[in-house]
């Protein structure tokens, strides 16, 4: 006849006690006498012992468990001996939790517990992919933990309300709600603020993201958030005109090449392709003062020293740090000036004084594969090159074609305030320098 | 017992000795001067021709089923074949002096019976008669394949070639057959010639036949009804229980005098003195000769004898004497005919428990040979006569049964559609069928004077105007709703019985049938013997002649008694008939209460189970009467559930009351009581009132809305409410008062969540009685679903309740822990 040990009254007062530890598990043999566990009440810490010999068939509840006095709390019997489950109610807290094993062989009913697959009802879950609820982080009040409807419907409460358009948006996976714009959750009243389409804006591509099987939502951050207004903005206040031309690279080339190969101690080796772009353009911006602006508030203001904004993509977003007064920098100056500021980005340690007051901005990439692109401004300057890759180009040359590297240039300009032709005429200028840098290098 | 009679402890205590008749055995004494006089040198040939005619067409089948092959026709015949070569006299000179209007139902060996009947009525009919039959019946099909077969030139030998194609057809499992081959070798069967069910349940024709017996009886019409089951048929209760429900002293005593008597059957044995491989005679049984049962029964011993079945004259003489005793009222009669089957109780009998020589000695007695010399040496026949009859009987068969299992001109039926499932039920009215508007139904007193007219001026609905409850004695309750719905239609349908244990002055064991004595004569309302088996079976064969019958199972679980009677032939006999017959028949089963073990079980699962059945299970008094008015107009089977816990109820759930005019309830339609959107609660029966107290106590501590809807039907069911209702609210309870295991209610969870899986919030729970005896009724709330299961099943498996401390354990581990421990 298995044996029921029930947790002792110890006390007028005492009402229940706490599990502190269980010395025997399941499996195990007990003498009669023998302490199978440590209890706690609000006196005292105690031993509860083993009114029979035999084996523990089961423990009803595990360590830490709050047990009403006098309910059964294991059984002792002969192996593989059938029992009863207690009859009496069991707290709350455990009346949904699975039977206790009865399995003599249980050893590991103390170890950690193996991680369960999420468990939840087909409504909850229906009703979640419906509103674009992370069901991962629910706490399931059904039975046995499940996650069922009133889960959803409490994190939906959470969340301010959704119009269906909005909510249709959201579902399409293209869109998020933007955080900045909603970040109030009620409106004037008090009441739930309904989200709308306004509050919506799309999803940015996320280079960083690992290929993953399902849409991962990403709250922005302050970068990507400024990024993609600013670009918007830029798109909307501005007229933007995109002008493509190349530049023989052969001399670009056959320098870098030399850098390359040249003394350490000239500190030329790292000199790489955009900073003798960066170089060429701060040399010739200049004499094209119309380039090098800001227009804003229905006025252009003409910069005579070029601070030049080099784009740099970073895991977090694309920043564009300030190299100042890139005109009256020698090559190895700018050349270094770049690399502090790329490395200050990608470390995240860029300060925002360094990000400020651009001139003009050069954006590069090239060294992607890409051999044209539509630069977009970064406003208020009226100007920013886009730099591609360098493509062999058949060129007339002596009554014979002749293949020659030139390297890909397309430039915006904000129409408002600089017109076609001496965009144009920037850009022609730039590409003599560009395929003539030794000459340039020597000014 | 009824008022009108006393029982005097005088007469009762009186001494004195019971005298017994005699029982005839074997008296027939043949005169072949005599018999020629009788009958007619053509009608003594045509007993030959007809005995001859059953042996070949067994032969066929004999050939068929051990090797495949008959006079060169190849056929494979899978299904069974119990042949009764050898027994061909007692069938034949059976139906000698036996008329179309007279019915006969046989046994799973009966290929003789049918035949010979069939022959019989065929001489009886005229042509004309006979062609309307033919292209009536099933739109011709048979008619039109024999026609096809050969030119049989007059009509009666036509229908003897419809007769023999039909039997075979059917045998064969062909549309083409008597029955579109759904009743198959064992049931073959045909109303037109007063060829009824024949039963492959051994006995099972035995109350049926009484049924049929009783319809005649009831409705005047004209004609006897022979029940022919085998000899170990005598020990099997039904067959009985039939014996006694004939003999009952109401018919003389009570029952008015011109409807003429008792009802007129007769229960012939065929006895050919094996019940498969047992010997009722010399083994199985003690009764020495079968005849000797008779006694038993009632003061006429049932008119019983032995009869020689091996001589068909005898057979003829016996049938002739009982018919006329039947006509005149004075059944049951028994006739105890001795015969003896050749082949074995089936092709796979190896007839290993009787010896070659004992059949042996019955074939050198051979009837068929005895009776060729008989005829031959008293002059009715030369030997070329009979032996030109012989082959022609085999060429006709030949030609027939090549037709028969000819594919092309008998296909089956086809199977691709839902063919057979159409079949189940007949969905008819009975007003078109069954109702003679000429002749009225027989009353007592007219309609306006009835108990009616009491229950029609009370209130119609139990809660006044300021939501009070009005008093129980002047509204209608659950028990006079069934009431109204009876007289109503008794009233209507002349052909309309009910019947069962205390049926008349009780007004049934719970008083629902009270008024309906003084209104309803006792032929249509009458008390039965405790004969549960019979009680149903007389209610099947009353249905299947005809007749509505509403018989009465004062307890459910006394369904046990007449099992075979409601799983097997009441479930059955419309499909297998191909709907050629209706069952027009409510078996009213009272569930019960506060009876224990064996008085308190609700079975409704047991018979939504068996195909063919229609289960009905009325909660409220509105329901009882519509469901009931809708079962008792239609033509099919109606297991009609009442709960003992309701008859008291009035109705408080239809707003506007019960009507007192004919109104149906919709056929298998659950009915939304509270609408609610957080939980379905689906009851079956009485659970629905607790089920609505749960759903209070749900709204007023917990603040969930339930929606309560009773299903009211098991079958059919539309379960497009119910799948709506789970849909809404994800969450569904389903209870009632049956034990939980098996219950019906298990299906329903079944097929609603297959039909709303995406919007389940959490598994279906069902909430049943638990899986022991009913215990003492001191101790029902351990066993019923009552409220506080019903929340303690919503917090611990569906929706957990905030701050509930539930009463019972009814947590998903309960059903591993109970199901494991078998209870």
């Amino acid at each position: 006849m298995p044996q029921a040990i029930v947790m002792p009254k110890l006390g007028n007062s005492v009402e229940s006690a706490i599990i502190l530890t269980w010395h025997v598990d399941v499996g195990d043999a007990v003498r009669a006498g023998q302490a199978l566990c440590e209890i706690e009440t609000d006196k005292a810490t105690l031993e509860v012992e083993s009114s029979a010999a035999g084996i523990l068939l089961a423990r009803f509840f595990e360590a830490g468990a709050e047990v009403p006095v006098l309910r059964d709390i294991a059984i002792v019997g002969s192996e593989g001996e059938p029992f009863e489950l207690p009859a009496q109610a069991a707290p709350p807290d455990s009346l949904s939790s699975p039977p206790p094993q009865a399995s003599t062989s249980n050893k590991r009913a103390s170890a950690d517990p193996p991680k369960e697959r999420l468990r939840i009802s087909p409504r909850a879950r229906n009703l979640a992919q419906r509103k674009s609820i992370d069901t991962g982080n629910i706490a399931g009040t059904g039975p046995a933990g499940r996650v069922i409807e009133r889960d959803i419907r409490a994190a939906l409460d959470q969340q301010p309300k959704v119009s269906p358009l909005a909510q249709a948006m959201l579902a399409s996976g293209d869109y998020q709600i933007d955080d900045e714009l909603t970040d109030v959750k009620t409106d004037e009243r008090g009441k739930a603020k309904r989200l709308t389409k306004s509050d919506l804006k799309p999803v940015a591509p996320d280079a960083s993201s690992d290929a993953s099987d399902e849409v991962k939502t990403i709250a922005l951050t302050g970068a990507r958030r400024t990024i993609a207004k600013r670009m918007l903005e830029s798109l909307q206040s501005t007229a933007q005109l995109t002008l493509n031309a190349s530049a023989e690279a052969t001399a670009l080339r056959e320098l870098r090449a030399r850098f390359k190969a040249s003394d350490e101690a000239l500190f030329l080796r790292g000199v790489t392709i955009n900073d003798l772009l960066m170089f060429a353009v701060a040399r010739t911006l200049p004499a094209f003062p119309e380039l090098n602006a800001l227009f804003e508030n229905d006025s252009i203001s003409q910069y005579k020293r070029v601070h030049l904004g080099m784009a740099v993509h970073t895991p977090r977003a694309l920043l564009v740090p300030v190299i100042r007064a890139a005109d009256s920098l020698s090559l190895r100056a700018l050349s270094a000036e770049a690399k502090r500021l790329a490395q200050a980005c990608k470390s995240g340690k860029i300060k925002p004084d360094d990000m400020t007051g651009g001139s003009f901005t050069v954006t590069n990439l090239g060294s992607l594969g890409i051999e044209s692109f539509t630069p977009i401004l970064n406003p208020p300057q009226v100007g920013i090159l886009g730099v591609g890759s360098v493509q062999l180009k058949p060129v007339e040359r002596d009554g014979a074609v002749v293949f020659l590297p030139h390297i890909g240039l397309s430039l915006t300009v904000n129409h408002q305030a600089v017109d076609g032709a001496p965009a144009a005429r920037f850009l022609t200028q730039l590409r003599e320098n560009i395929a003539h840098i030794d000459l340039l290098l020597a000014v | 017992m009824p008022k009108s009679q006393t029982i005097d402890p005088r007469e009762a205590r009186q001494r004195s000795l019971l005298r017994a008749p005699d029982i005839p055995v074997n008296a027939y004494v043949s005169d072949p001067q005599a018999e020629a006089e009788c009958y007619s040198s053509a009608a003594l040939l045509n007993i030959y021709h007809d005995m001859r005619l059953i042996r070949e067409f067994e032969l066929a089948l004999d050939g068929f089923k051990k090797t495949g092959s008959y006079r060169g026709i190849e056929y494979m015949h899978p299904g069974p074949a119990h042949l009764s070569i050898g027994q061909e006299a007692a069938a034949v000179g059976q139906c000698l002096h036996l008329s179309p209007e007279d019915f006969i139902l046989g046994s799973h060996r009966s290929h003789g019976e049918i035949l010979a009947k069939g022959l019989s009525a065929i001489r009886a009919l005229d042509d004309e008669r006979l062609l309307g039959i033919m292209r009536q019946y099933m739109g011709g099909a048979a008619l039109r394949v024999v026609e096809g077969i050969e030119d049989f030139g007059d009509v009666k030998t036509l229908a003897q070639a419809y007769l023999i194609y039909s039997a075979y057809a059917e045998i064969f499992a062909r549309a083409t057959g008597f029955n579109r081959g759904m009743g198959g070798s064992m049931h073959t069967f045909f109303p037109p010639f007063g060829i009824m069910p024949n039963n492959a349940i051994v006995g099972g024709s035995a109350d049926i036949a009484l049924g049929m017996a009783l319809f005649k009886r009831i409705n005047r019409q004209g004609g006897i009804v022979i029940a022919n089951i085998g000899d170990s048929a005598v020990a099997s209760g039904p067959v009985w229980e039939a014996m006694n429900f004939a003999a009952m002293d109401q018919y003389h005593q009570l029952w008015q005098a011109d409807l003429g008597g008792a009802p007129p059957i007769l229960f012939n044995f065929m006895n050919n003195f094996y019940g498969m491989g047992g010997q009722p005679q010399g083994e199985t049984l003690g009764f020495g000769m079968l005849a000797r049962v008779g006694l038993g029964v009632n003061a006429a011993a049932m008119h019983s004898e032995r009869v020689d079945g091996y001589d068909p004259l005898a057979v003829a003489d016996a049938t002739r004497r009982q018919k006329e005793r039947l006509l005149a009222g004075q059944g049951p009669a028994l006739l105890d005919v001795i015969t003896y089957r050749y082949s074995g109780h089936s092709p796979s009998d190896a007839s290993s428990y009787r010896d070659r020589d004992e059949v042996e000695l019955w074939r050198q007695q051979d009837s068929i040979a005895s009776f060729a010399q008989y005829l031959y040496v008293n002059g009715h026949a030369d030997s070329q006569t009979l032996a030109d009859i012989e082959a022609a009987i085999e060429r006709r068969i030949a030609v027939i049964v090549a037709a028969a299992i000819d594919l092309e001109r008998s296909p089956r039926m086809t199977v691709a559609g839902d063919e057979i499932g159409a079949l189940m039920f007949c969905k008819e009215r009975a007003d078109a069928r069954t109702l003679s508007k000429e002749r009225p139904p027989e009353v007592l007193q007219p309609l306006a004077e009835s108990r009616l007219a009491l229950t029609a001026r009370k209130h119609r609905f139990g809660i006044d105007e300021r939501g009070n409850a009005r008093p129980k004695l002047q509204t209608l309750t659950y028990a006079e709703a069934i009431f109204e719905a009876m007289i109503q239609r008794f009233y209507e349908d002349p052909t309309m019985i009910a019947f069962g244990e205390e049926n008349r002055d009780w007004g049934g064991a719970f008083g629902a049938y009270r008024g309906l004595t003084e209104a309803i004569p006792y032929h249509r309302l009458f008390n039965s013997p405790i004969s549960e088996a019979a009680i149903v079976g007389v209610a099947v064969g009353y249905a299947l002649a005809g007749g509505r019958a509403v018989p009465e199972l004062m307890y459910c679980d006394f369904m046990g008694r007449a099992g075979d009677e409601i799983f097997n032939q009441m479930a059955k006999w419309q499909a297998m008939s191909a709907n050629v017959l209706r069952m027009p028949l409510v078996l009213r089963v009272s569930v019960g209460m506060k009876y224990g073990a064996q008085h308190s079980q609700d079975w409704s699962s047991l018979v939504a189970h068996i195909p063919g059945l229609k289960v009905y299970f009325p909660a409220t008094p509105y329901d009882a009467k519509g469901m009931l008015n809708l079962a008792l107009r239609g033509t099919d089977p109606v297991v009609f559930f009442e709960s003992q816990r309701l008859y008291n109820q009035p109705e408080t759930l239809f707003a506007a009351g019960v009507p007192v005019e004919y109104y149906e309830v919709e056929e298998g339609q659950p009915q939304v009581h509270r609408q609610g959107g957080d939980i379905t609660i689906v009851t079956l029966g009485a659970t629905l009132y607790r089920a609505l107290a749960a759903a209070d106590r749900l709204w007023t501590q917990h603040g969930i809305s339930a929606e309560v809807i009773d299903a009211r039907f098991l079958n059919p069911l539309n379960y497009a409410p119910l799948v709506q209702s789970a849909r809404k609210t994800g969450k569904v309870l389903l209870a009632s008062d049956a034990v939980e295991r098996g219950s019906f209610l298990h299906t329903m969870a079944s097929n609603i969540s297959q039909l709303a899986f995406d919007y389940l919030d959490a598994p279906l729970a069902v909430l049943g009685a638990r899986n022991w005896i009913t215990p003492p009724a001191e101790l029902d709330e351990s066993f019923f679903p009552g409220v506080d299961w019903m929340i303690d099943i919503i917090h611990q498996r569906i929706l957990p309740l905030p701050g509930y401390q539930p009463r019972t354990r009814q947590d998903s581990a309960q059903i591993l822990r109970r199901n494991r421990a078998g209870i």
